[in-house]
């Protein structure tokens, strides 16, 4: 029983890998196009997207919107959680329904009524424009982060705070955030991710200067098979490893710390 | 003893049919310690909850040394509170879960630190002030929690099912901590509980809750052996009811299908009322001299607790239970006849 499942964890372990053991050599080719294996090694696409304003505006442009995204996403969606968590109001049903809508539309639905809404807007190739649309997809998987965790606090510990003299705000600032801070960051990182992986609503509305990365993947992809793709996706696999590291390190920095 | 915690005429409804907490009355002294006895949903904790403050009662008044606590929020109370899963700030230390209060309250950094260890060394947990909740045992959790509620000297100490959580053992240690710095700290203490044996140990006076109401207000003795109703009586310590009818309320006499004639405390009951007499199983002895009220029974079973053994037997049909000594018991066998009595004055009347 254990060894099937060992074997079977190992098996989904490789099919999720497989495409990083091409895509990763691909980027350190030489060949001026998509080649497995490669014929000869080098750093030259490396050079090219750092030097290439057409790769790096638009890696900024996503990085940029993602923020925003993310940080437009959770000024709308802490106050939604709060409030249909921990209160009873009329038409709470509902706006529960409303905040999960947008999962169930299509994308390209949903980008077919931002090209022409925000066009007449002239909100179509700003940042703006985009970090809007992209809040509407984010907020029902900000919302629902944080009311699984909202769900699961104990207000015993509010109400001890309030007990013990801190007001309002104070237990908000001293108990309560600090408490849901690893939610409040995974709601946030979610957001980001789903900004800067987004591809559909970002081709129909983000235009020439609001151009993010995905887009201009798809678009290199569609017109000349460019190598620099491997690169962009060998960086960013590089970044989720760091980060991925890093966390773990602080946790276990945090575990040796704490029975000293 | 002039009342310190005025709790006056509360109720606190939630549209039910029924209210929660249904005309509560108490006058509480200071420094005094008292337990909210009753099953769960008796309307206890609630009333707690409205004395903390985070319930605002429906009609009634509370007030706390003359003044009314219902307009005041929470955090101006100067209440502590024991909740009954600690309610400890997670990802604070024991150190700065105790520091918490004072840090609210703008206390220098100098004078928190010497408050916060002398606090922690009241519970004696100097040594794991700079642990985790996660990182202590159930009862450390305890004694975290107590000196969180007490380093800011509150006017009164709440405790909400404190034990609950805790094994046997523990608990009777923590019953001995908490009554200990009672004593030493003289601040009014509420404690709540469902455990009958807790508030007998630990009480100045019990306040027995019943459907949202106060059924006994009194030491556990007297709540003990003279329970105003018979929900008291069988609510707190083991018992046996019997219906009686008075035919000499003055000299205390009655009758009773199942006694027979006997003698019972004297009232001022009207002749021919009919009441329920209390006899408390020890009450129960085997019968010697002829003063004592006296019955026959047939033993049924034996439960032998070591220190005393219960006796279930069966007298004209009706189930009684009677705890009798070990040296009485050790003639009791299983099938015979019993003659067992017990003095008039351990009988109880009630309505």
């Amino acid at each position: 029983m254990t060894r099937f499942s060992d074997w079977f964890a190992w098996l989904v372990l490789l099919f999720l890998a497989a495409p990083l053991a091409i895509v990763v050599p691909m980027s350190f080719s030489n060949a001026p196009s998509f080649q497995f294996p490669p014929p000869a090694w080098g750093v030259q696409y490396y050079r090219a997207f750092f030097a290439d304003p057409r790769w790096l505006q638009p890696t900024v442009n996503s990085f940029i919107i993602g923020a925003a995204t993310a940080v437009v996403t959770m000024a709308l969606g802490i106050p939604a959680a709060f409030a249909i968590v921990r209160h009873r109001f009329a038409g709470r049903g509902w706006v529960n329904l409303l905040l999960l809508l947008p999962l169930t539309a299509p994308h390209i639905v949903l980008a077919l009524g931002y090209y022409t809404y925000f066009g007449r807007l002239r909100l179509t190739q700003t940042y703006l424009g985009v970090v809007l649309a992209h809040t509407c997809l984010c907020v029902p998987i900000v919302y629902l982060t944080l009311s699984a965790a909202l769900k699961g606090f104990d207000r015993n510990v509010e109400r001890a705070a309030m007990n013990l003299g801190a007001n309002p705000w104070r237990v908000f600032r001293h108990v309560t955030f600090p408490m849901l801070r690893p939610a409040f960051l995974v709601a946030a990182l979610f957001a980001f991710i789903q900004s800067f992986d987004e591809t559909v609503v970002a081709l129909f509305i983000s235009g020439r200067d609001a151009s993010t990365l995905p887009r201009k993947i798809f678009d290199s992809l569609r017109t000349q098979a460019d190598p620099v793709v491997a690169v962009v996706s060998t960086l960013l696999l590089g970044i989720v490893l760091a980060g991925t590291i890093a966390s773990r390190l602080a946790a276990r920095r945090r575990r040796v710390e704490t029975p000293a | 003893m002039s009342a310190y915690l005025d709790i006056v005429d509360v109720v606190k409804s939630y549209g039910a049919a029924r209210p929660a907490v249904d005309g509560v009355s108490l006058a509480i002294g200071k420094g005094e310690f008292v337990t909210f006895l009753g099953p769960s949903g008796s309307g206890k904790t609630t009333t707690l909850m409205m004395i903390a403050g985070f319930e605002a009662p429906t009609s009634g008044d509370i007030r706390l040394d003359g003044r009314s606590l219902v307009s005041i929020e929470p955090h101006r109370r100067n209440v502590g509170m024991v909740f009954q899963n600690y309610a400890l700030f997670p990802h604070m230390t024991a150190a700065q879960n105790v520091a918490f209060p004072l840090r609210m309250r703008g206390v220098q950094r100098a004078e928190q630190q010497r408050r916060v260890a002398e606090a922690l060394a009241s519970v004696d947990l100097q040594a794991l002030a700079h642990r985790h909740p996660r990182e202590m045992s159930g009862g450390q959790q305890q004694r975290v929690a107590l000196a969180r509620a007490l380093v800011f000297a509150p006017d009164v100490l709440l405790l909400d099912e404190p034990l609950g959580a805790l094994d046997k053992n523990l608990r009777e240690q923590m019953q001995v901590e908490i009554k200990r710095l009672h004593r030493r700290l003289g601040i009014t203490t509420i404690f709540v509980t469902h455990d009958q044996s807790e508030a007998m140990t630990m009480s100045d006076r019990v306040a027995v809750f019943n459907q949202g109401r106060i059924e006994q207000f009194a030491a556990p003795l007297e709540v003990y052996r003279r329970p105003a109703t018979p929900f008291v009586g069988a609510f707190v310590g083991d018992s046996n009811f019997f219906d009686v009818v008075l035919s000499d309320p003055v000299q205390g006499l009655a009758s009773s299908d199942v006694l027979g004639d006997i003698v019972v405390p004297r009232s001022e009951r009207p002749p021919g009322s009919r009441v329920r007499l209390m006899i408390r199983p020890e009450a129960f002895g085997l019968a010697g001299d002829g003063v004592h009220n006296g019955c026959a029974a047939v033993v049924e079973g034996t439960v032998n607790y070591g220190d005393s053994v219960l006796v279930l037997t069966r007298v004209a049909g009706k189930e009684v239970r009677m705890r009798l000594s070990l040296r009485d018991a050790a003639a009791v066998v299983e099938g015979d006849r019993l003659n067992a009595a017990w003095r008039p004055e351990d009988g109880c009347l009630m309505d």
